[in-house]
This record gives structure tokens, sequence and C-alpha cells, in this order.
């Protein structure tokens, strides 16, 4: 017999981690959740009848389920997740998606982490569950304060490109740090954001020669 | 119950499955005893499987649903399908629905009527959720059976409602499939049609869509085996090899949705332009005449003229046999609710008529290449002047005269001419003699 999965699941809010003044992380806990690194989740508030969907920020292995949100001044649902305090009770759907590492591939493949503002939550979330990861993460912001978390990732491998403030390695759009990039034959790249840095970053790569297969894209609306 | 049979009318909306679930329903029902009867007579219970897609739907389902208790004042009226999902509780405040059954529940609704007939009123939450209980059709307005393998999706398309109404992916045990296979040929089916949500994405134990195919393609018997919907997602060599076996039909429903990249992406689509080309030309590179027929939106949020155009493209591009358009229309809970730059109204009839002239214009030029050539009809039914039609393996609608053949048997026919126009465009031919 063949039963529907009843996925709903209704957590305590532990933490909201503030990360920038528009910008939190709200952290809940993990303990029965199962998910892949990339994979996303949909979350509710007790009480109200609307979800969004949001990219998990935490490791597979990590204690906490937590997700990075970008407060929308005028929007419905990102102002109410803001007012959260610990102990308020989300409802949690999921996880969702194929946005993920092929493991088989972690031994012998590069990894290029591209992402526009809290589109960087899968990769974090793919860096803390694989530490042997060959990768290097691309992260597209306006002012350098929204490079989230940034001391966990190996200067080496994070290349911050600012638009707003000269305080990033690239000073312009990511695209501008593609264009000029080499990146190995063998490289799997990973795209998360808004649909015009996916689509620009999709044709660079394109154009660069590396087939559709080895790029991921995860949309952000 | 009494000895007087129950009479029961079904109406269906919607998606192959919907047909699929109300078959089995009809024959849940048939055994049982009661007496399945037209939608337009009157029935002691009258089943609305619904539908929720498009706004269209929903305005369809809500007028078979009024029909239907207007039409049978003081019979049950069991209103279920993906209508039932969206809108439960609306529903259930209506006094002329007297149940509202969830897809979960909907294998289950005789049991509720039964049990209304002998003075137990059950909620339908209370009966047995199992998405693939559903009986072995047996008596069925058809000559082709579905077979059910997978339910809900996991895909989360920006535009979709069907993850909601649906639920999450879940696949039906392999074992339970191949039973199924084979109670349905043992019914007398001869053609059967492999279904789901997205079925692309079956995955039970170590078993993935490719060995469901096999397996059922192994099933000994005079039968055939046609894929419904499909995603273009990525197959390996094994599925391409698949249709090579004879008893698998050329033809493949595979979802395009947009011919452009950028609305793919909004959409959230899973695949690129290219992927789907490359999917239809390596098919093509076998088999030439394979048939392919597809799904496409029309006026999705920031969809540009050029945008369009390029569906209008696809269409050429990939030679549909046909096309089903769809308007773009908002679905409350989905991320393309939210977008912003909604095509207008009249922007999106007028691209659908656009569309649709494309369309026809490729079915024809599609259709035309099967005269002069053979196919092996599946004989649906023979009209009083005693002419047979049915598809071909192609999925292409075929007429000749019937000549002492039956219904549910496979005839060759050769095609000599093409007739009609627009959707009712038809093949006509003739038996070839052995």
């Amino acid at each position: 017999m063949q039963a529907i999965k009843v996925d709903e699941s209704f957590y305590k809010v532990k933490e909201v981690r503030r990360l920038t003044d528009e910008t939190f992380s709200l952290r809940l806990p993990k303990s029965r959740f199962r998910f892949h690194a990339g994979q996303h989740i949909s979350l509710g508030i007790q009480g109200d009848y609307q979800s969004r969907e949001y990219s998990i920020y935490s490791g597979e292995n990590d204690e906490h389920l937590e997700v990075l949100v970008k407060e929308v001044k005028e929007g419905y649902f990102s102002p109410k997740l803001s007012h959260l305090k610990p102990g308020d009770w989300v409802e949690v759907n999921g996880p969702f998606g194929k946005f993920r590492i092929d493991e088989k591939k972690i031994k012998d493949h590069k990894f290029v982490f591209i992402a526009s503002g809290t589109g960087i939550a899968p990769f974090r979330s793919m860096v803390r569950t694989y530490p042997e990861l060959d990768y290097q993460l691309i992260h597209g912001v306006r002012y350098g304060h929204e490079a989230y978390d940034k001391e966990e990732y190996a200067p080496e491998r994070h290349v911050l490109c600012t638009t707003g403030d000269k305080t990033g390695q690239v000073n312009g759009r990511l695209t501008k740090y593609l264009k000029k990039a080499t990146f190995d034959k063998n490289t799997q790249f990973y795209l998360c954001g808004n649909s015009n840095m996916i689509f620009d970053a999709l044709e660079l790569l394109k154009n660069k020669g590396f087939d559709r297969d080895q790029i991921h894209c995860e949309v952000y609306f | 119950m009494s000895t007087i049979k129950k009479k029961v009318a079904f109406k269906t909306l919607g998606c192959r499955l919907n047909q699929y679930e109300t078959d089995a329903l009809v024959s849940d029902f048939d055994q049982a005893g009661y007496e399945v009867v037209d939608f337009k007579d009157a029935a002691d219970v009258v089943v609305v499987n619904t539908c929720t897609v498009t706004n269209q739907s929903d305005q369809k389902s809500r007028n078979i649903i009024s029909q239907a208790a207007r039409n049978n004042q003081g019979s049950l009226v069991v209103v279920t399908g993906c209508m039932a999902n969206n809108y439960k509780e609306k529903l259930e405040g209506q006094d002329k629905i007297t149940y509202v059954v969830d897809n979960e529940r909907k294998a289950s609704i005789r049991q509720l009527v039964d049990a209304h007939f002998q003075g137990e009123i059950l909620h339908p939450s209370n009966l047995e959720g199992d998405v693939f209980q559903f009986s072995t059709v047996d008596k069925s307005l058809h000559t082709r059976s579905s077979i059910k393998i997978q339910d809900g999706c996991d895909n989360f398309c920006t535009f979709c409602i069907i993850p909601k109404v649906r639920g999450r992916a879940v696949s039906r045990p392999l074992p339970e499939i191949v039973e199924n296979v084979k109670n349905t040929l043992a019914n007398g089916f001869k053609e059967l049609v492999i279904t789901g949500v997205n079925i692309g994405r079956y995955e039970w134990e170590d078993k993935r869509f490719e060995d469901v195919l096999e397996a059922i393609l192994d099933v000994p018997g005079d039968f055939r085996v046609r894929i419904s919907s499909l995603e273009p997602d990525g197959f390996g060599n094994r599925f391409y090899d698949l249709f090579k076996h004879p008893k698998l039909a050329p033809h493949l429903h595979l979802c395009l949705q947009s011919g452009s990249d950028k609305v793919l992406l909004r959409m959230r689509r899973m695949y690129a332009y290219s992927r789907f080309a490359e999917i239809v030309d390596r098919f093509r590179s076998q088999w030439p005449d394979f048939n392919f027929t597809t799904d496409l939106i029309v006026g999705f949020p920031g969809e540009t003229e050029v945008d369009f155009q390029e569906s209008i493209e696809a269409i050429r591009r990939f030679q549909f046999s046909h096309v089903h358009a769809f308007k773009y229309s908002v679905r409350k809970g989905t991320r393309a609710e939210r977008m912003e730059d909604q095509v207008s109204e009249p922007v999106k009839t007028a691209r659908s008529a656009e569309l649709r002239e494309a369309s026809e214009q490729m079915r024809e030029a599609y259709l035309k290449r099967f005269i002069g050539r053979v196919q092996t009809v599946l004989v649906e039914k023979i009209d009083s002047k005693g002419f047979a039609s049915g598809y071909g393996e192609h999925y292409v609608p075929v007429r000749f005269k019937a000549k002492n053949c039956q219904k549910n048997t496979f005839q060759k026919v050769r095609i000599e001419r093409l007739e009609g126009e627009g959707d009712n465009l038809e093949l006509l031919g003739q038996l070839v003699e052995d």
C-alpha cells in the first residue's frame, strides 16, 4: 500500500541571526529533518495562509536547519519572517529540488558556484556538507557587507563582486569576472540567484564552450 | 443495498490521469452492483472528477458541479479531483455538494457511497488514503487503458499548482504495476498508456522509469504501450533503445512549455531549448517519423514578442503533430503569481490564435507523410455506415471501411488521403488484406 507522505512539520524558531540590516538567517532545530545540500524548503508562518521557498543555508550535518532571508520591505512575507522571535512556530514543507552535488563527481571535478545576493545559500550548505570539495565561489552583491558569512570560505576560493562599492575583488557585476575567467574543462557550474544573472552567466559559460549538462541552475524570484 | 440497482454517473475534467482514475471508479462501482449511466441521465450518485490546472478548468469544474446538482436534485453529489484539493473548504461549504473527496482518497469513493446508502455518514477524511489502490479498469468507454505508475510532482515549476493538489512525488511499487498490467490485459485491453504526474521521475527502490517500461514490455501478449506526458529530462541510451521494442509506440508527448530559454528559466523548468532539441533530433535521426506532441504555455509573465516567436519557431523546428496550448492563468500560491510583467488577456488571445495556426499547419504536414504507408490501427469504434476509426501506432487518427473487423482489434491499414481540417484532420485508408 502506498500512502501519501505527509511532510509538513512545525518547528520552533531557535534563533534569528542578523547578518545585515536587511538580511538575516532563521535557525530551526534540525533533529528530524533530512535533506541534501542545495535543496530548498517551503516555509510558512503559523496562522498565515501563504508560504515561500527558501534554499537551505546550513550543512547536512549541522545542528540547525537554517535559511537565509533578505527582507523585501514592500513584500508580504519576508517582513513577517523578520519579526519572528525565538519560540515562534514556522511550518516547514520539503525538502524539495534536484539542485544537488553529484557526489560521484567530487573526487575528480572542480566546482564553481555562482551566486547573486542570497543565492549564496545553497552553496554554503554544499561547502559545509562536503569539506573536500574543490570549489570556487563567485558572489555578486551590491555592497561588501552583503558577503554573508564570508569568513567561512577560504579567501583563495571566494571571489566577491560588488557593484555599489569598491570592497570586492571585482568592482562590477559577477559577469564582468566571468568574462575574463578561465575554468577547467571538467568544471561543474552551479548558478543560483535572480533570473537575469543566471541567464547572462549561462550565455557566458556556453560561449566559453561549456556544455549545458555541466551547468546547474536554481532561480530565485 | 436494496435489490434495485442504484445509478451512478461520472464526469471527468482535465488530464489523462484523472480519466484513468474515473475509469477505475467506474469499474469499481460496476463490480459492486451499481448501474453506470450517462452523465446526462438521472442518477442516484454523481461523481465529478475536477481539474484546477487553469482558471478555465476551475470555471468548467464549477459549471459541471452545478449542472450535476441541478439535474439530480436529492441525489449524492461527490466532488473529487484537483479542484477538491485546491478549494476543499470552499466546496465543503456548498449545500449542493454532498461529499468533497481529495485525490488521496479518491479510490475509496465507492466505500463512502456504500456507507451513505447504508445510513452511515462518513467524513471523507476517515477514508483510507492511497493514491494507487484504484481497481483495475474493466469497463471503459475507451479501448486503451492507463496504467498509473506514479503520482505527485516535486518540480515546483513556477506556474504550476499541481504539486499542491497532487502532493509530493510517489512511485508505485514495480510488482504492483506489473500485476496491474496483467489484470488490465486479462480484461481485454490492447493498448496501455503509462500514466502519472511526472512519470520520468519514477523512483522505487533501485528501479527507474526505464525499468518500469521494460518490465511492462516484457509482459507476454498482443498489446502495445504508449507513454503519456513526459518531461524532457536527461534520457539515457537505454531509454532510446527501448523504442526498438515492437510493442512501444513511436510517439512521445514531450512538454516544452516555451521555446524561449529565458521563459523556461522563469518557469523553473529543468531543461533548456537545446536539450529538448537534442532529444527530438536523436529520436528523429533513428525514426524520422517519430511523433512528438507537446504542451506550450502562451503569455507567461514577462513573455515578450521575441520569446513568443521562439515558441512558434519551435513548433516548426520540431514539427509537432499536436500542440496543447494553454493561455497562462495565475494560480494562487505559485511563484508566478507574484511575478511582474503579467501579459494582458488580449495579447494572450492573439498569441494563442497565431500559435494554433502554426500548430495546425504542422499537424497537416505531419499527417500527410503517412499517405501511401501502412499503420497498425487499434479500432476504437465502428459507425453506422461501417467505417472503423482509431489510432495508428504513431498516434495518428485513421478511418477506414471496416469489412468484418471488430472493435478493439489491431488492423493494418494503407493510408490513401487526408480529410478534414484543424483538429478534425483524419487519415483515410483501406484495410490491407492478408
